[in-house]
């Protein structure tokens, strides 16, 4: 994907995204990083186009985002969003069904490839035996997965995640980024997130884009981005960096 | 899934009771056998009787309650919001003054009213959710707002009755609800357009389904929020102001009933939309007879009994909430 020249603004006042350009390399792990308001999922919200650019042009596969039909585009990409309503009265199982709407026209419909789908997106996300009970009464972290299924179940090349880890404990934020690296490892979807965490976002992306003030500030692999300057410079925090043998590269922060 | 075909089975059969009793009871009781063996022979003169003035008025009563039900439901589900009833929210008494004043002024497009009838209900909708949109259609916002439009147009249906009484027209039946008199004629506008109404509300049940979706969820999938709502909320509309056109304003069948069949089998509109169908019929038509049985000769109009059961059932909403 590209993005050329990105201009949002919200009240044509402040630019919430000021003449962002980059791209998302396929079959990679891209994360977006910065301070709170930084913009990080305005520019997510273009990529998957909940927000068309006030200027310039995000384009996927050469063509304008906006060019893409919307079941066409939903073929292409999908996003979990950070916070969803949860309907009552609705099966896991429903609710991944949802995912397959962009593959069914009026008149036509492959149940079996649905079917397919499905069970390959509820076996993914770890759902298989629970994919008759109701969502509401399921955990944060089982929720969280319920939706990326629902996204799989669209079967598109991208999977974007909006800040998929902000409201669970530790040890589902862990589930949730490993089940994302094997999603991008064993089954090549592009993927494209927005972390809070430092030092996960090193951990399991390819790529990282760092922003600020809805310019981006630095991007390229994780060690190349993600220095002692730059930490100062986007969050204004001092910190040092330290080498571990099985984790790699970790970030501490001293302080302010 | 028991549940859902006990549901079904129950509702049925009380709905075939009701007919029974709707039709063999009133100022004409005939025994049920006999009412059998007149069903199929001529020049019966009780039976005439019978089919001329109570058959179509409860075939009305089933039409105007099924498409009151269904129109709650698709509302409910287009405004995501549990509240929302075409007579609370003012649908009706705007399709109800439209149709005022179009046949007090040109009386000629007399056979046009449920054109106009849609065209009210379509505005006073427009104007419901055009002023709740903001807060983002919270229930309890939308529910003012709808109260503020029923007000309204309730005003200027009563205010052009008592400036024009000289222009002829029956004006009671268009405020309140009054089942007495249906015609043959009645029967066939209903049927005609309800059943219309009924198949396409039922057609669009995937799409009702889906708008449990937030709206940016629903549209990252591919779906088209906007276009569907449009529709759902022109078929909502639709059978409301059917129902208007031949029964009169009745409030609140909207807001019962989904409820209780919710209750029963569940938020799958696919099972819920004719099943509410089902239930609104059984209500109204238990209601028209009740009404004109309890208090014979005297009569209560069904909806006056659906606001007496119906106002105390939004209060007890509205604390859940």
């Amino acid at each position: 994907m590209e993005m050329k020249r990105i201009i949002v603004s919200h009240d044509n006042i402040n630019n919430h995204l000021d003449d962002v350009s980059t791209s998302i390399s396929k079959g990679k792990v891209t994360t977006i990083i910065g301070p709170n308001g930084c913009g990080k999922s305005t520019l997510l919200s273009v990529l998957s186009r909940s927000n068309i650019p006030t200027s310039g042009t995000a384009s996927l596969e050469n063509r304008d985002l906006v060019m893409f039909k919307p079941k066409e585009f939903a073929k292409k990409l999908a996003i979990v969003y950070q916070q969803n309503e949860v309907p009552k009265d609705l099966t896991i199982e429903k609710l991944v069904g949802f995912g397959r709407l962009p593959h069914k026209t009026l008149l036509q419909r492959n149940q079996e490839e649905d079917r397919k789908a499905i069970d390959w997106a509820l076996s993914v996300t770890n759902l298989t035996d629970k994919r008759h009970n109701d969502l509401e009464a399921l955990s944060g972290g089982e929720r969280q997965r319920v939706w990326i299924a629902m996204a799989l179940a669209q079967q598109s090349e991208i999977l974007c995640l909006d800040e998929p880890t902000t409201y669970l404990d530790i040890y589902y934020q862990i589930e949730l980024l490993e089940l994302v690296k094997s999603l991008n490892e064993d089954y090549g979807l592009t993927i494209v997130m927005v972390l809070h965490d430092i030092n996960q976002a090193i951990r399991y992306s390819d790529e990282i884009i760092m922003m600020k003030n809805g310019r981006i500030i630095a991007e390229g692999r994780p060690r190349e981005v993600i220095t002692k300057d730059v930490i100062k410079e986007v969050y204004g925090v001092n910190a040092v960096f330290k080498e571990d043998d099985e984790l790699g590269l970790y970030m501490m922060s001293l302080g302010i | 899934m028991r549940k859902r075909i006990a549901s079904y089975v129950i509702v049925s059969l009380l709905l075939v009771v009701t007919i029974v009793y709707s039709a063999t009871t009133g100022s004409i009781k005939m025994e049920f056998f006999e009412f059998f063996g007149a069903l199929f022979e001529q020049g019966n003169s009780q039976m005439e009787a019978v089919r001329d003035l109570r058959f179509p008025r409860m075939i009305v009563a089933l039409f105007a309650g099924a498409a009151l039900s269904v129109s709650g439901v698709l509302l409910q589900s287009v405004m995501r919001n549990p509240l929302a009833d075409a007579g609370i929210i003012g649908i009706s008494s705007g399709a109800a003054f439209v149709q005022l004043f179009i046949i007090s002024f040109f009386p000629a497009l007399f056979f046009m009213t449920p054109l106009f009838a849609f065209m009210g209900g379509a505005f006073a909708c427009f104007l419901v959710f055009a002023l709740s949109w903001k807060s983002g259609l919270s229930p309890l916002k939308l529910i003012l707002v709808g109260i503020a439009i029923n007000a309204m147009f309730t005003g200027l249906t009563e205010a052009f009755i008592s400036f024009g009484g000289s222009l002829n027209v029956s004006a009671s039946s268009v405020i309140g609800s009054n089942l007495t008199m249906r015609t043959w004629s009645d029967v066939s506008t209903i049927a005609t357009y309800g059943t219309i109404g009924l198949v396409l509300a039922f057609a669009l049940y995937s799409w009702c389904n889906l708008l449990v979706l937030q709206d940016k969820t629903a549209k990252s999938i591919g779906f088209h929020v906007a276009r569907a709502r449009l529709l759902i909320a022109a078929v909502a509309v639709l059978l409301a102001a059917i129902s208007v056109v031949v029964a009169g304003v009745i409030s609140f069948v909207g807001l019962l009933v989904p409820h209780i069949a919710r209750r029963l089998v569940g938020y799958d509109h696919k099972v819920l939309i004719p099943f509410t169908a089902l239930l609104g019929a059984l209500i109204i038509l238990l209601a028209d007879t009740l009404g004109r049985t309890i208090v014979a000769p005297l009569e209560i109009p069904a909806s006056t009994l659906m606001a007496i059961i119906g106002g105390p059932f939004l209060i007890f909403l509205l604390r859940k909430e």
